[in-house]
């Protein structure tokens, strides 16, 4: 499509063109921002410590992960360290409420799922290219499904079992 | 012959393609010039100085709003002032797996001056995230340095005291290693990670 025939379009079909380009999106974010729209979604992906796997300061994706970078993940999630889910198709949302509970609340319940793989419902952001989960609902919980410790021991090593 | 409606969305359209020209080029900016954040080599990090207001990240984007940014319990972020984009703080400057609420929460809604590392190599995350090193009002010569978390721990944590890093003194991360593990999946996998790893 040329520039001229957006000049000569019907003001809505203009509009459709926008929206369906993204261009208006980009060009009017700064006031967009101030209400972002959300959406109700359910999403599966392990729970995960979003600095290390962001990072890189601990090594690759596959190795702050699953069991091997449990112990991390908890640290992390103690922390502060904003928790996400990573979802199957490797998107990563950043969990700003987990059923009804603050992130950064002394309850212990998102400790109790690092490294889970989880099924949750909520309310999804983006803005940024960031997306945000408020986790309404977690559905389901498979636990921990990447036993990689058999790979790449503990994630850091200082983070491992000792003896007694 | 142009009629009115042309005019309008002739406007618009120059509008429109301006200010994404804008966008796109404050999303690759370079905030680097006088920072002094410590280099930690990490995915694709910039140093970053840049401007902005520290918000609750959730009341920015639903207005779920509580007082003072949630007083510690949301997570915080910084709304660049160049670009409007909601910048993700995931670290503050200390090295013991700490986060950013604690230094940011003085700030909340207020103006500030930010001096860290962005990072990531996300190509659909514009704005990159960002470990905080330093932090400043808007106006004010020195700069305070992100280091409060440990301290807010040990106030939360009376009778912790002792030698060695918080994560290994905490009593939430112990309980949590009690019931499942190094790896999360029982004491018997440490166990056996321990005898196959002699």
């Amino acid at each position: 499509m040329r520039l001229g025939d957006l000049l000569v379009m019907g003001t809505d079909r203009a509009k459709t063109f926008f929206a369906a380009t993204g261009i208006a999106v980009a060009a009017l974010s700064g006031t967009a921002m101030a209400a972002t729209k959300s959406d109700m979604v359910e999403i599966k992906g392990e729970v995960i410590d979003t600095w290390c796997y962001l990072s890189g300061v601990m090594g690759g994706p596959d190795a702050v992960t699953g069991s091997a970078h449990h112990t991390c993940a908890i640290w992390c999630a103690a922390g502060g360290i904003p928790v996400g889910v990573l979802a199957e198709d490797g998107t990563i949302y950043m969990v700003l409420k987990l059923e009804g509970e603050e992130p950064l609340a002394q309850t212990d319940s998102i400790l109790k799922i690092q490294s889970d793989v989880i099924t949750a419902r909520g309310q999804h952001y983006l803005r940024d290219g960031v997306n945000y989960l408020v986790v309404q609902k977690v559905v389901a919980n498979d636990g921990i499904t990447n036993f990689n410790h058999e790979d790449y021991g503990p994630v850091p090593p200082f983070s491992g079992p000792k003896k007694k | 012959m142009i009629s009115t409606k042309h005019i309008v969305i002739r406007g618009f359209l120059a509008a429109a393609f301006t200010l994404s020209g804008v966008v796109g080029t404050a999303s690759a900016a370079d905030y680097s010039a006088g920072s002094q954040a410590k280099e930690w080599g990490l995915t694709e990090e910039e140093k970053a100085l840049f401007s902005g207001k520290v918000v609750d990240i959730l009341c920015e984007l639903s207005g779920d709003c509580p007082d003072s940014c949630g007083n510690g319990l949301r997570q915080l972020g910084i709304v660049r002032e160049a670009d409007n984009q909601l910048i993700t703080v995931l670290k503050n400057s200390q090295a013991a797996f700490n986060g950013a609420a604690d230094d940011l929460l003085p700030y909340c809604n207020k103006a500030v001056e930010v001096d860290g590392l962005l990072i990531g190599d996300l190509e659909e995350v514009t704005a990159k995230y960002y470990m905080v090193q330093f932090i400043r009002n808007q106006g004010d010569a020195d700069w305070n340095k992100t280091n409060l978390w440990t301290k807010e721990w040990a106030r939360k944590n009376p009778g912790h005291e002792g030698k060695g890093p918080w994560f290994r003194r905490d009593p939430r991360v112990a309980a949590q290693i009690e019931a499942r593990g190094h790896f999360g999946l029982g004491h018997d996998a440490d166990q056996k990670y321990l005898e196959e790893n002699e």
